[in-house]
């Protein structure tokens, strides 16, 4: 799922400082289950500008409402409603979701409360761990389910780079164990070594690029 | 009838207590065998070089140390401790539901202390036993009683008239707190002989072996599993790290 | 679409669960301190049936009252409580410490074992 985290307190108020009535729009999708932008960050995020705007002298008004996603026109029946009696919304859903909201309410400035970092897994409680990075050509299934983008730390594609530790870990971060010897480990365990010979070509990295995806079943419905 | 009655004056109590704290003692039991501990996160290679890295910084924090604390430094972790409670408390059921929280505290404590320390009880068990625990006085456990009867009183009326609480309410919560409440109330009406006394005696034995009875087997088994779920199960709101799994 | 269920595999799986699940269903206090913690429950005027507690005692728990013996009809019905009335978010509370989202999740596969589940129309996920 996407994690996020919240910008500092002091860059969300210098972005809103300007507004006397602020809408503080939570989401109920990935930023609630990674803990950064639910109802609870809605309502502490509400409590910590209203005792900055506080100390500063400023009346503010700042509501809140926590919709199920952001980046879903099917959610948003409350806000379009409430939308026109704000001067600002400061969004707690992740980029997506921000401007997506900024796109349907183009006369209201929208803020982001969060920083959209990447997309990963749950490791533990509040813990997540990056170990997708979009790339948009996928090659998991050839590499036991490693991610060598994220997961090796030179994101080498025919690796390993004959750095690795004796103690199987990367020469470049030593907190984490190579990427190439993992792969190496699991390919072996489930008897399809061949693939560790496999050589891939430069790869075209499509994700510096803004992209679109329609899903198979579904592209009928937009061609004409 | 008299040997219905010795029945639960006697053997009975013993039952009561036998089946409490076995079922206790299995619930908790079976807690542990249904949960796992979780592995610990993996860093590999790490261990060995953390553990020298500390013995340096120890080494050179400690050539530091030489700087003269003010009182402003001496106070800052305290503050950041009190800060932090604040925000907890802020945070917590104590800030949506104030009366809530505070009337269930109120209720809790009061519904182990009032048994464990009252004297009549002490007295019994002194018969029984030998020794026993220090009483309070009864002119504060039937003080306490009161109190904690109006918080019974309090549940009983958000179960009623709080419609949502009354839209997850069954029968059988009106039977649990009616069990939990009645060795309260008849040991009220006992103390200040209120009714005929060796009926009120009577259903006040019967409704506390039946209270005990049940605590492992029912909702009030919470009494262990609120401390097994939130302290042992990790969470977004367990108590502490949460070392534990299903 | 056949109105028949397989009822011996939902008991299966009830039973296979039923340790855990039961003690949940058994713990809950009914005290409906769970509501708040609920942004669907805020979002819609406060209504109970948005409340974590009365979405699992109304799903999985009518399942397990009934020991599994449920129709197709009844699995549409909870279908409605647990895709459209919660986005299993994980962010409940309970003060007891009983894991409602696990249930919700475990209602949600014992209705797709059946063949139960939103259909594309509609967008409840």
């Amino acid at each position: 799922m996407i994690v996020g985290e919240r910008k500092p307190l002091e860059e969300i108020a210098e972005m809103l400082k300007v507004y006397k009535k602020i809408l503080n729009v939570g989401c109920g999708g990935c930023t609630s289950i990674c803990l950064a932008g639910g109802q609870k960050e809605v309502a502490q995020l509400t409590r910590d500008l209203e005792g900055n705007f506080g100390n500063q002298g400023a009346d503010v008004q700042i509501h809140e409402l926590t919709i199920e996603r952001q980046c879903n026109a099917d959610f948003f029946a409350d806000l379009d409603v409430m939308v026109k009696d704000y001067d600002a919304i400061v969004s707690m859903a992740c980029g997506a979701g921000v401007q997506f909201v900024a796109d349907r309410y183009p006369q209201t400035p929208v803020f982001p409360a969060l920083n959209t970092t990447f997309v990963g897994f749950d490791k533990d409680v509040g813990w997540y761990e990056e170990n997708c990075r979009t790339c948009g050509d996928c090659v998991l299934g050839e590499t036991a389910g490693i991610c060598p983008v994220t997961r090796c730390a030179k994101s080498l594609f025919n690796g390993p780079c004959g750095g690795t530790r004796a103690d199987g870990t990367c020469e470049v971060d030593k907190t984490i164990p190579c990427a190439w010897y993992e792969i190496h480990k699991r390919l072996k365990a489930q008897g399809r070594l061949d693939l560790i010979h496999k050589v891939r070509p430069a790869r075209e990295w499509v994700n510096q690029t803004r992209r679109s995806v329609i899903q198979e079943p579904y592209k009928e419905r937009y061609t004409k | 009838m008299a040997q219905f009655v010795a029945f639960i004056k006697g053997p009975m109590v013993w039952i009561a207590f036998g089946v409490f704290f076995a079922g206790l003692i299995i619930q908790g039991w079976r807690f542990f065998t249904m949960s796992r501990k979780k592995d610990p996160a993996y860093i590999p290679g790490t261990e060995k070089k953390k553990k020298k890295k500390k013995k340096k910084k120890s080494k050179k924090t400690k050539a530091k140390k030489k700087k003269p604390k003010t009182i402003m430094d001496r106070l800052q972790p305290l503050i950041a401790f009190a800060d932090k409670r604040w925000d907890n408390l802020e945070n917590s059921m104590f800030r949506i539901h104030p009366l809530v929280s505070v009337v269930t505290i109120i209720f809790h404590v009061f519904l182990f202390v009032i048994p464990i320390l009252l004297l009549a009880h002490n007295e019994l068990f002194r018969a029984a036993f030998g020794f026993s625990l220090p009483s309070l006085s009864d002119q504060t456990t039937d003080m306490m009683t009161i109190i904690f009867l109006l918080c019974g009183g309090f549940f009983l009326f958000r179960r009623i008239f709080v419609r949502r609480v009354r839209a997850i309410t069954t029968w059988w919560d009106f039977v649990m707190l009616a069990v939990t409440l009645t060795p309260f109330i008849t040991g009220f009406m006992a103390f200040r002989q209120w009714g005929d006394y060796p009926t009120v005696m009577l259903v006040h034995m019967i409704s506390g072996e039946l209270m005990l009875i049940l605590i492992p087997f029912t909702k009030l088994g919470h009494m262990i599993y609120f401390f097994l779920y939130r302290v042992l199960i990790g969470s977004e709101y367990s108590f502490g790290q949460g070392k534990r799994a299903w | 679409m056949s109105t028949q269920v397989n009822r011996e595999q939902i008991k299966g799986m009830l039973k296979a669960h039923k340790p855990r699940m039961k003690r949940y269903l058994s713990h809950c206090m009914h005290c409906s301190l769970c509501a708040e913690s609920c942004f669907l429950y805020m979002k819609n005027d406060k209504d109970p049936r948005y409340m974590p507690s009365y979405k699992v005692l109304n799903s999985l728990g009518k399942l397990y009252r009934k020991g599994g013996r449920v129709d197709r009809a009844f699995l549409e019905d909870i279908k409605e409580i647990v895709w459209k009335n919660c986005v299993l978010c994980k962010r409940c509370y309970c003060p007891v410490g009983v894991d409602i989202p696990a249930m919700i999740a475990f209602a949600r596969s014992i209705c797709r074992s059946q063949g139960v589940h939103p259909d594309e129309e509609q967008s409840w996920l």
